[in-house]
């Protein structure tokens, strides 16, 4: 059921430094959302996770991108058919 | 030239940059091929109305007409057409050097120091493991959305 | 290009390494060497991390007069990490080891 996975956002919010988190389709569509992150960041995320696919040259390993700054970092993976976004804060 | 050029009075609120010819024309006093010049646009009042009616028709109709026959006047020699394409090209290069680099702004500058930044220490192992493992579960909360069913679907009338 | 280049091979576990400008490829060397694809790739992902930001409520996760930048460093991370970042129009990838497995 879907609160399956908004149990799940909401586990992931307790862990230490999470400060947001995204669940988005391949389109972009916005699954779940919590925090730092919101509706307005799906689209970016997916296509981020989608053109980062392109470097690999093994298809069944799907690479983690960063984005990083200073406060924190933005970490997207994909499974399968969603994509996930993190937002961790430097401890 | 400019034969091709309608009369209608619109984008009047254009930059007169825009529709300006790169390169002024030779001879700027030189006979439109429409032909527009054997009449006399301005009707004298003193005529009746119907002969005022009927020259403002005839005036309008001219102006709508590309005499094709006449654009013989305006048929270039080759050598001309390569003389005009450098021209054009030259003031075009010209033109172009002035102009904003709107695709240069489209890098954003995040450092200063590349080296510096590039050199610095990865992200960490576990977190990478930790987002890994997040995706994976966030697969298989998505994955169980599916139709819980608890009747029969398809019912079987009875059938005699 | 040397001194484009010349603090890139002092990285530590570096494999080689791409600078890209809008017109192609600038310099190149190891792995990354004439890596047309990766160059492409990364050039899309960039423009794509540039539209990235976070909405005004997150403003105290930013540091103090970084606003306009989303971030500092993009890092694709597989077997190997590719780490990338931009300065002076120019994009700059590395392709390091993972300092752990």
């Amino acid at each position: 059921m879907e609160s399956t996975l908004e149990q799940h956002l909401d586990d992931t919010m307790k862990n230490p430094a999470v400060v947001g988190v995204l669940c988005t389709d391949q389109q972009g569509h916005n699954l779940g959302c919590r925090g730092s992150l919101s509706d307005e960041h799906g689209g970016v995320v997916s296509v981020l996770a989608k053109q980062a696919a392109a470097l690999t040259r093994d298809l069944t390993d799907t690479p983690t991108v960063c984005l990083e700054s200073e406060s924190g970092n933005i970490l997207v993976r994909s499974h399968g058919t969603i994509t996930i976004a993190v937002h961790k804060i430097t401890s | 030239m400019g034969c091709c050029y309608s009369n209608e009075d619109e984008n009047t609120s254009q930059d007169p940059d825009e529709i300006k010819p790169l390169i002024p024309h030779p001879n700027p006093i030189s006979k439109p091929p429409n032909g527009t010049d054997w009449i006399n646009p301005s009707v004298p009042s003193a005529r009746t109305d119907e002969q005022a009616i009927l020259t403002s028709i005839l005036v309008k109709t001219a102006q709508n007409i590309i005499d094709v026959s006449a654009a013989d006047s305006v048929v270039m020699e080759q050598h001309e057409y390569m003389d005009k394409a450098k021209q054009y090209s030259t003031k075009l290069t010209a033109v172009s050097t002035s102009l904003p680099q709107k695709k240069a702004l489209a890098l954003p500058s995040l450092t200063t120091q590349p080296h510096q930044v590039l050199a610095s220490d990865l992200v960490s192992y576990s977190d990478i493991q930790q987002v890994s493992k997040i995706a994976a579960y966030a697969y298989s909360a998505i994955s169980q959305i599916k139709v819980d069913a608890k009747e029969e679907l398809v019912v079987q009338f009875a059938i005699p | 290009t040397a001194a484009l280049t010349a603090g890139l091979d002092r990285i530590p576990d570096q494999l080689g390494y791409l600078v890209i400008s809008e017109d192609g490829v600038l310099a190149s060397a190891g792995e990354l060497e004439n890596d047309e694809h990766t160059a492409s790739v990364i050039m899309q992902m960039v423009r794509t991390a540039n539209r990235f930001r976070l909405s005004g409520s997150a403003d105290h996760f930013r540091s103090p007069g970084s606003e306009d930048v989303p971030f500092k460093r993009m890092s694709v991370l597989e077997d190997f990490v590719l780490a990338v970042t931009v300065s002076g129009q120019k994009v700059f990838v590395v392709k390091r080891q993972h300092a752990h497995p």
